[in-house]
This record gives structure tokens, sequence and C-alpha cells, in this order.
């Protein structure tokens, strides 16, 4: 995954606890099983909420969008939530075309984020 | 008379591209026209060419490199580096060989031309939107909006897409 460097920590806002995935890099077809992997894992241990940090992401293409909208149901299902936050031009483009900023909430910082 | 056999050949390759918006299936399986051997227009600047197998960032570097020195501007740039990068992918996902590159540009326009020896075969591909909750199909939609104009021609040998953008829309 020279491409594409995903960090998860746990953090905490307000004695609330969040899951926070930083994604950096590019992100697309040639990376998307192990972005996928790395997220499920993450959805698996049930957080309530997860926030993704896509201001080190330069781009991304359908097949990761695909991934974060697999994410966003999972979440859905298990009662949590996804927030997105602060995506580059071209990942906004994206998000914006398909919609999916509709249906995932995108803010402009992990604090906004996660004050919900 | 070189001049003249090789403007006849453009000539074909052109009529070849070109197609109704909703193409209809062909007898064959494939759902476009035939793809020719289209050269670069001659007039065009810079023309470059570049294969590819997985490595779809150095293409994304390369397209933001000549849509910015053709004149797009940066978010017009993003648009045809997303479509290039989505084309490319279905090299990557489907066909079982590199796919090649060539992009050239004048005065008017920047054209991307991706070719590869997959063949697309569903005639509606990249006219539906797709749902948000289907797990593909979202490339060629993507591509189909933010290009000013796709060209898709494929069949059992291959499909070449070329995808143009305008120098002077904003």
């Amino acid at each position: 995954m020279d491409l594409l460097t995903v960090s998860v920590t746990a953090r905490e806002s307000a004695g609330e606890a969040y899951t926070l995935v930083e994604i950096v890099g590019e992100a697309d077809v040639t990376n998307t099983d192990d972005l996928r992997r790395l997220l499920e894992a993450e959805v698996s241990q049930q957080p309530r909420t997860m926030i993704v940090d896509l201001s080190g992401l330069r781009f991304m293409d359908s097949s990761a969008l695909h991934a974060l909208l697999r994410v966003n149901r999972s979440m859905d299902r298990q009662g949590g939530v996804l927030a997105l936050v602060s995506p580059q031009p071209a990942v906004a483009k994206i998000l914006r075309l398909t919609t999916a900023d509709r249906l995932i909430p995108v803010f402009d910082s992990v604090a906004e984020a996660a004050a919900g | 008379m070189a001049a003249d056999a090789e403007t006849a050949r453009r000539k074909t390759a052109a009529e070849a591209l070109a197609r109704p918006p909703v193409p209809q299936a062909a007898g064959d399986g494939s759902a476009y026209p035939p793809a020719p051997p289209v050269p670069s227009p001659a007039a065009a600047h810079d023309p470059m060419s570049y294969t590819y197998t997985t490595d779809l960032a150095a293409i994304r570097a390369v397209v933001h490199r000549y849509a910015i020195k053709a004149g797009l501007s940066e978010a017009r740039a993003i648009d045809l580096v997303l479509a290039v990068s989505e084309v490319a992918a279905n090299t990557v996902r489907h066909a079982k060989s590199p796919g090649s590159l060539q992009i050239w540009y004048d005065t008017k326009e920047i054209v991307c031309q991706i070719q590869d020896e997959g063949t697309i075969t569903d005639p509606l591909a990249g006219h539906r939107r797709p749902s948000l909750r289907a797990s593909g199909g979202h490339g060629l939609w993507i591509v189909n909006e933010v290009c000013d104009r796709v060209e898709i021609a494929s069949d059992q040998t291959g499909t070449t897409i070329r995808l143009h953008m305008d120098l002077h829309r904003f």
C-alpha cells in the first residue's frame, strides 16, 4: 500500500468515544481491497462514531467511494454514524457528483464532526 | 498521395468513432462499433503516449500536467484526471493486458484516448445513474458526467475511449 496509508486512533470528545481514521495518499481500484479491509476491521469494533479524515487524501475513484458507502451502510445497520472530514477538491468532486455527500455527512474539521 | 491516404484513414476512424448517444448492441455481442487504430491529429501540440498496467497514480499525474499545460482550469483538470482514472481502472479490473493512454491538444480542446483489450458488452454502460447502493458501475457514468464529449468504440479485440475537454469552457 505505497500509494495509501491509513492510520486509526481512538479519541474522545466531551466524554464520547469515537474512532478517527486518517486516509493519506491516493485511493483507487489498485488499493481498494486493502482500504476496505482496514475500514471493515474498524467497523467490526462497533464504534458509535467513525470519523474519516480525508484532508490528506489527494484522489479517490469510484471503487474507493464504494468502499466508503459500504462502511456507511454497515455503520448504519449497527446504529453507528460515519462522518467525513475535509475532502480535497478532487475527492469533494466525486462525493458531490455521486451525491454521496448527501448520504454521508461531511464536516470541515474533526472537532466539528466529533461534536456531531 | 500518402497524405490523401492518411486523411482517408483518419476520416474512417473518426466515422467509426462517431456514434449515436445511446448505442445499439451489435450482433457479435459487443456494444459498440469496432475500434479502429486512431492516429493523433498531426496538428496537435505535444502529443504523448503512455502504456500502463496498474500505475494509475502515474497516469493521473501525467494527465493533470497536460491538462494544465493545455489551458484547462484546475477544476476541469481534476475532472479530466478523474475520468481518465476511471477508464484506466476498468483496464485494471477487466483487461488481461496493459492499456495505453494518448494525450493531445490543440487550441480548442484536449483529448485523452485510452485503449485496452477489454470489451464493453453493455450498450447502456455509463448512460444510467447508478444507485449509491450498487456495488459498482459508477465509473463510466462519472466519465460521461465530467467530460464535454465521450467517444467509445469497442469490439472483441478491444476498446478505445476518447475523452474530450473544451479549452474555452469553465
